[in-house]
C-alpha cells in the first residue's frame, strides 16, 4: 500500500464483502490510517510498502500492518494525551494514536529484523 | 471523495471523507475565515486525527479575536469521535 486512497478502497471492499458494520468500519478505518500515516511519517525516507491484512476470526477482526527495513518506533508506548486541556492548550500530537486506543480492543507492537508490525484487534457489535 | 466549500451564507460545509491526505485542501478553505461560522458536517462521512487538528488550530486561531467554529448536522459516529478527544468541549455542537 501507498497511499491512503488505496488503503481505504482496499478496506471498503474487505468490509463490504464481510457485512462489517458501520461503526466497526469507522473504528477500522480509523485504526489503519493512523498507524499507516504514523509508519510513513517516522519512515519518511523508506520506499517500501506497507503490507496490511485483515483476518476475520471468532472474535471479531484482526488486523496488521508491517512496514520493512525501518527503526523501530513502538506505538503502544506512547504517552496519553490529555484531553481535559483547555482550547488554548491543547496539542495536535499524539492524539490519532488516542483516538485508536479508545476506539479498538487491543493493540500489540512487534520489531523483528527491521520490520515493524502493529496488530490491532477490533470485537464485533462494539 | 472530499470536498469543502464556503457556501452562499458564507458559512463551510464538508463532504466525503476527511482523512490525512485533505489537510492541505481544508487548511485553503478554512485559513482565510476571520469570524464566526457554521460548519455543516450533513454530509462528511468520515475524520480521522487530521481533520480533528486543521478544525482546532482553526478554532484557536480564531479565539483570538472572540470568534469560533459551530459544528451542525454532526452524525453519530463522528460526534463519538469528538467526545473520545473531548472536542465536544472546545466545540459548541448543534
Amino acid at each position: 500500500m501507498t497511499s491512503l486512497d488505496d488503503v481505504f478502497d482496499f478496506l471498503g471492499l474487505y468490509m463490504a464483502a464481510h457485512n462489517i458494520e458501520a461503526s466497526v468500519a469507522y473504528s477500522v478505518n480509523l485504526a489503519v490510517e493512523e498507524f499507516f500515516t504514523n509508519m510513513v511519517k517516522y519512515s519518511p525516507e523508506n520506499h517500501n510498502d506497507i503490507i496490511i491484512s485483515l483476518s476475520m476470526e471468532s472474535h471479531g477482526l484482526t488486523v496488521s500492518l508491517v512496514d520493512s527495513d525501518v527503526e523501530p518506533f513502538d506505538v503502544t508506548q506512547t504517552g496519553d494525551v490529555d484531553t481535559a486541556k483547555l482550547l488554548h492548550e491543547r496539542k495536535v500530537g499524539g492524539l490519532g494514536i488516542h483516538l485508536v486506543k479508545q476506539m479498538v480492543d487491543s493493540v500489540s507492537y512487534e520489531y523483528v529484523n527491521r520490520h515493524s508490525k502493529i496488530t490491532f484487534t477490533k470485537n464485533l457489535g462494539k | 471523495m472530499f470536498n469543502i466549500y464556503v457556501n452562499e451564507t458564507g458559512n463551510v460545509a464538508l463532504s466525503g471523507r476527511f482523512d490525512a491526505s485533505q489537510v492541505e485542501s481544508a487548511t485553503k478553505v478554512l485559513n482565510p475565515i476571520q469570524k464566526s461560522v457554521y460548519v455543516d458536517f450533513k454530509d462528511l462521512d468520515y475524520i480521522s486525527s487530521a481533520g480533528l487538528g486543521i478544525l482546532i488550530m482553526t478554532q484557536k486561531r480564531l479565539a483570538e479575536t472572540g470568534n469560533s467554529l459551530t459544528l451542525i448536522n454532526v452524525n453519530k459516529m463522528i460526534r463519538d469521535i469528538f467526545h473520545i478527544a473531548r472536542f465536544d468541549l472546545i466545540f459548541k455542537i448543534e
